[in-house]
């Protein structure tokens, strides 16, 4: 049973996809229940799973290789997760592309990527996994380039672009793993692993580093990071909430296999993988900072919480032994990151749906007279900006107890902490920019006087008032309770990332453990006041305006990516001209031979091959090189007889 | 006698085609002579393996045809291709004009190749390889005008002189041969061949340049972007689906069944031709990537596929040949939607270059679907067809013993997919979003010309997913070139 259920979970939303289009025909209406249906069986299947938490089914020949899938641990953990998004998406959806004409080839892909992401995360092996995640990478090209704008069509080719290129490094990572291991079966890596001979740990490196860098690309990791801020806020806003909610997890997935099921004990790696992780979790947060457009705000959030969420990956590394809560911190963070971001980006739909901007200039005060998005937007910006009492704090607190944890290792054993000690300050002030960014946000959003009057009464529809609602009450819930609720959760899936056991439950209101979010929070309040109010806003007329003042010659892909593409395909392209022309080159100079050295011939000047005399003979058909040929082998095949009789 | 019957009854049809004047009854004939062909092909694959000799010239030099089991491979290969694009190419070619003349040489062709498939011997082999070369040339030639004159007679040039250089190398080799018949495994005599072994190295490197002419090896490949363009898109469809794949049966013949892996494993023409076709994946590749015409880049694109099936073949592994074969199929399938799908482009719209094809997905939807899939396949997409070949190529690359040619072909091959990707995605993302501007009328083509598109499309996606019944096959196959 459990075996058909896997089975269904991947693939009944990809059979159901292709019945968008029977279903428009309908009516429109048939239409919305049918995606709101579809997910809905999906999560009651999602929900089945924990029944059969160690089904497995195998799959052999399919695809040429074989196809396996596992259920249990944090792989249902991601999967009920992509359930509920989904859910959450489908109800808010309808409303949001009432309007949009083309908005059942959104659904069609959005209901295949559903199928290719609960692949992924069911992956048995790493083949598995890899067929699902480019199915997913291709059909959700087609969720960021639905609208068809200008930014959306650019926004929309850097996304393939990484994808493609993500794709295809992690393939040949995949293929020299595989070569060196001789399985992809994640449960047998580390014995394999351990069997690795010292003088191919080499290829080891490479191979672990080519998947780190597809799998890095869709997680939004530094540097490959330069999708993610350009395709969420131009994709419509359900996507949005899924592609950073969810869809990059998969990328977080892939590393942490890579991190646990490889280099769990390498510290090379453990290096690399932090320092990539505090870079794009700093970095997410400044972009933040500086962006003045709501939904650009929130997908630089998102790529610095999966810095977050990568630190605690490298810290189990460090902590091997008793990375209990790095291991716990990891995994509630990449649940809570998801639901807030469904939280904060269905309201960013409904606030795009008011206000048809997306422009914090535009949009200031359009919420002031709406309380219930209000309290839900609070909701999600507290819970990310770890305000102890919203479920954010507790993972946040986790990680960064880690941290500390690690620090104390160090001072213990008389090494050198520093590093550490900067990386935790990093961490705080990480947080703190979160919080900073957040209140952004709420303050011009909800606080700020409004322009004009934006009409009041209806402005949410009921399905996505009660997906907004719920997803806020469950951080609510999950942050009130996190002994109860949230370390249940975390112990129940850590068995996938090898973590060790619980030493002693974590008193999470306790003043330790209350300092770390009080010193990020009051980071946050320094920044705002002091940084935000005073460099990023000016009062014009009684009025705040929001500056962009990032320089926009600080981007990466126009400085350095496009550019450096264009050249290597300039010098490729060279090289094969020149490589191609070569056996062409040595006919040209055989026909110039030919044509200029015998007498009587002359080299005709346009491009007819078979003119060759100034003056066509007329010899019972007329010149033709084609007659001539012709008696060529009329005169080829008399010698031959003549060899042939006598 | 059953042998000859898919060779004749195509060779012969074809007059028949020539001479009737009736389109409707043209076409009916040329569509029955095809799956005649077809089905007759598949009953020779039934039957029992058996030599069947025609003419003895003089001495041991004589015409045979024989059905083992590389003959069935591409007995069925060549029959499923053929029909399908048939179908295609006669709405097509009556929008092109001259039908008589293209159908006719379209139906013979397809006895050249069931006898290239079918030859027991080099010369029967190189005889139907020149018939092939002679007799498609026409297909090239059909639009008469300047530059087809031009491309054919390039094309014509150079199958004839890469068969010369071939019948060449085989003057060297026929003495050292045990028997002349095509053995898997080889025929060379050892103990006699010991002495000339380099000499026997030299015409080997001769004969593979000589046939991988036709297969758009490097150096001799630039036919190919010349003759496809100009050629009738069902034309180039099957030149550049199924003819190179006749140069590859040919360099397949010479490698596997007269010298032998054994002889040639380790020696400086399997490393140069390793070499050799490692750069044919890249040129080819990169070229396409700056082309700007659809149907040459296509062109193109094929150089760079064909030889991935040749860098397969010249690892000389079991692993190798399997993969190589698996793209030679998939290659095949997908290539003959993507030219079936610029000529429905050409057929309705009359755009041939790149950047005119913005919003095509508006106005071809089936078509553009089609040739979506195919592109995924082509550039190694899961599930589509080509990821299983590609998948099996790279690992057979690594596996083989030439560590250094197996790490080069990853490399080379992950840029190359890289380029395809990037040649062949932007056609499809500006078909189908052009912006939110663009508003354009539906013009698809009629349900004879999707049906072929949609083939091959969907068999792409079957076979990707399914591959298991071809795969075994060959596993089964392939290690009996290697005894």
């Amino acid at each position: 049973m459990g075996t058909y259920l896997l089975l269904f979970l991947v693939l009944f939303p990809m059979a159901s996809a292709p019945l968008v289009y029977p279903m428009r025909n309908h009516g429109a209406g048939v239409r919305d229940w049918f995606v709101r249906l579809v997910p809905a069986v999906e999560l009651t299947a999602a929900a089945a799973l924990l029944v059969w938490p160690e089904a497995r089914v195998s799959l052999p020949g399919v695809c040429g290789v074989g196809l396996s899938f596992t259920a249990g641990g944090l792989r249902t953990l991601l999967v009920l997760l992509a359930a509920i998004l989904w859910q959450g998406s489908a109800l808010a959806s309808p409303s949001y592309f009432s309007h949009d004409p083309k908005c059942d080839r959104y659904y069609l892909y959005w209901l295949l990527t559903q199928g290719a992401l609960m692949g992924v995360f069911l992956a048995g092996d790493l083949f598995t996994l890899f067929v699902f995640f480019e199915m997913m990478s291709f059909a959700s090209y087609v969720w960021v380039a639905q609208n068809e704008t200008r930014e959306a069509l650019r926004a929309a080719e850097t996304y393939l672009a990484i994808a493609v290129i993500g794709g295809m490094v992690l393939l040949a990572g995949l293929l020299l793993l595989r070569d060196l291991l001789g399985t992809l079966t994640i449960g047998d890596l580390r014995t394999a692993v351990e069997l690795v001979p010292p003088h191919r740990s080499g290829q080891l490196y490479v191979a672990g580093g080519l998947c780190l860098a597809g799998f890095g690309a869709k997680a939004g990791l530094f540097p490959l990071h330069i999708w993610l801020p350009k395709a969420h806020p131009v994709a419509p806003a359900p996507a949005s909430a899924l592609l950073s909610g969810i869809l990059t997890k998969s990328g977080v997935f892939g590393a942490l296999i890579l991190c646990r099921e490889l280099f769990w004990m390498d510290l090379t790696w453990n290096r690399v993988v932090l320092l990539l992780a505090v870079v794009t979790m700093v970095l997410g947060a400044v972009l933040a900072v500086f962006s003045v457009d709501l939904k650009r705000t929130l997908a630089c959030s998102s790529m610095s919480q999966i810095g977050f969420i990568m630190v605690g990956a490298a810290m189990q590394g460090y902590l091997n032994g008793e990375n209990a809560l790095a291991a716990m911190g990891t995994v509630l963070h990449m649940m809570n990151h998801s639901l807030i971001k469904l939280v904060l980006f269905l309201s960013a739909g409904v606030i795009y749906l008011g206000t048809h901007s997306l422009d914090l200039n535009r949009i200031q005060g359009w919420g002031r007279d709406k309380p219930w998005l209000k309290a839900v937007f609070f909701c999600g910006a507290a819970s990310i900006a770890g305000v102890p009492g919203f479920s954010g704090y507790v993972s946040k607190t986790l990680l960064h107890e880690s941290i500390v944890e690690y620090i104390h290792i160090l001072d213990h054993a008389g090494a050198s902490s520093l590093v550490f000690r900067g990386v935790e300050w990093l961490f705080l002030i990480s947080g703190g920019l979160t919080a900073a960014y957040m209140t952004k946000l709420f303050v011009s959003i909800f606080l700020a006087p409004a322009e004009q009057s934006h009409g009041e009464g209806h402005y949410m529809t009921r399905g996505t008032g009660w997906a907004l609602t719920l997803a806020a009450a469950a951080l609510v819930i999950l942050g009130l309770t996190p002994n109860a609720t949230m370390d249940a959760i975390a112990l129940w899936s850590v068995s996938f990332l090898h973590g060790d056991p619980l030493a002693h439950g974590v008193h999470y209101f306790a003043w330790v453990n209350l300092k770390g979010a009080c010193i990020s929070l009051l980071i946050g309040a320094l920044v705002y006041l002091l940084f935000i109010r005073n460099v990023l806003m000016r009062r014009e007329n009684g009025r705040c305006v929001y500056l962009n003042r990032w320089p926009a010659k600080l981007d990466l892909e126009k400085g350095l990516y496009r550019p450096a593409l264009n050249a290597a395909s300039f010098i490729g392209a060279l090289c094969a001209r020149v490589l191609a022309n070569v056996g062409d080159l040595i006919i040209f100079a055989g026909e110039w031979l030919l044509f200029t050295k015998a007498p009587y011939i002359f080299v005709p000047k346009q491009n007819n091959f078979a003119a060759y005399d100034r003056k066509p003979r007329r010899f019972l058909v007329g010149e033709s090189f084609a007659f001539d040929l012709l008696v060529v082998c009329i005169g080829v095949l008399l010698i031959l007889i003549c060899v042939l009789l006598f | 006698m059953l042998l000859l019957l898919p060779i004749l009854v195509p060779l012969i049809g074809g007059i028949l085609v020539f001479q009737q004047k009736n389109d409707k009854r043209r076409d009916r004939l040329a569509l029955a002579l095809v799956l005649g062909t077809a089905v007759l092909a598949l009953v020779v694959c039934l039957q029992p393996t058996t030599t069947v000799p025609l003419l003895t010239i003089h001495g041991q030099l004589r015409l045979e045809l024989a059905n083992d089991r590389l003959s069935r491979f591409f007995l069925v290969l060549f029959s499923c291709v053929w029909t399908p694009v048939l179908v295609f190419a006669q709405p097509y070619i009556r929008h092109a004009g001259r039908e008589r003349s293209f159908l006719g040489f379209y139906t013979m062709t397809l006895g050249t190749l069931m006898g290239l498939a079918l030859s027991a011997n080099f010369v029967t082999l190189y005889m139907f390889f020149e018939l092939m070369s002679l007799i498609t040339v026409p297909l090239v030639l059909h639009s008469a005008t300047n530059t087809s004159r031009r491309a054919g007679f390039k094309y014509l040039g150079f199958s004839v002189f890469g068969a010369g250089m071939a019948l060449a190398g085989y003057f060297f080799l026929a003495y050292y041969l045990t028997v002349p018949d095509f053995i898997a495994g080889g025929t060379i005599d050892f103990a006699k061949a010991a002495q000339h072994q380099e000499l026997l190295l030299v015409a080997y490197c001769m004969m593979i340049v000589g046939f991988g002419a036709k297969a758009g090896m490097m150096p001799m490949q630039s036919w190919l972007p010349s003759a496809h363009p100009v050629a009738p898109a069902p034309a180039s469809a099957v030149l550049s689906g199924v003819i190179t794949k006749g140069g590859v049966l040919a360099i397949l013949r010479v490698t596997y069944y007269m010298y032998g892996p054994a002889f040639l494993r380790g020696t400086w023409p399997q490393y140069v031709l390793l070499t050799l076709a490692l750069s044919t994946v890249f040129v080819g590749s990169m070229l396409a990537y700056r082309e700007k015409q659809l149907k040459k880049r296509l062109a193109y694109s094929t150089v760079s596929q064909v030889s991935y099936i040749l860098f397969g073949l010249f690892l000389l592994t079991p692993g190798g040949t399997v993969a190589a074969l698996l793209q030679l199929v998939f290659h095949a399938i997908a290539k003959n939607a993507l030219f079936l799908g610029a000529g429905a482009i050409i057929f309705a719209t009359d755009l041939v270059r790149v950047d005119q094809l913005r919003g095509i997905g508006q106005r071809m939807p089936v078509t553009m679907t089609c040739f979506t899939l195919a592109s995924l396949s082509i550039i190694g997409i899961p599930p589509m067809a080509g990821f299983v070949s590609k998948w099996y190529l790279l690992t057979a690359g690594l596996q083989a013993p030439l560590r250094g040619f197996g790490i080069a072909g990853l490399v080379i091959l992950i840029l190359s997919a890289l380029l395809t990707a990037g040649y062949l995605l932007p056609i499809i993302t500006n078909g189908f979003f052009p912006g939110a501007d663009c508003q354009l009328q539906r013009q698809e083509v009629g349900p004879k010309m999707l049906w072929p598109q949609l083939f091959f499309a969907l068999l792409g996606v079957v076979l990707g997913l399914l591959p298991g019944g071809i795969l075994e096959w060959l596993i089964q196959a392939v290690p009996l070139l290697f005894v």
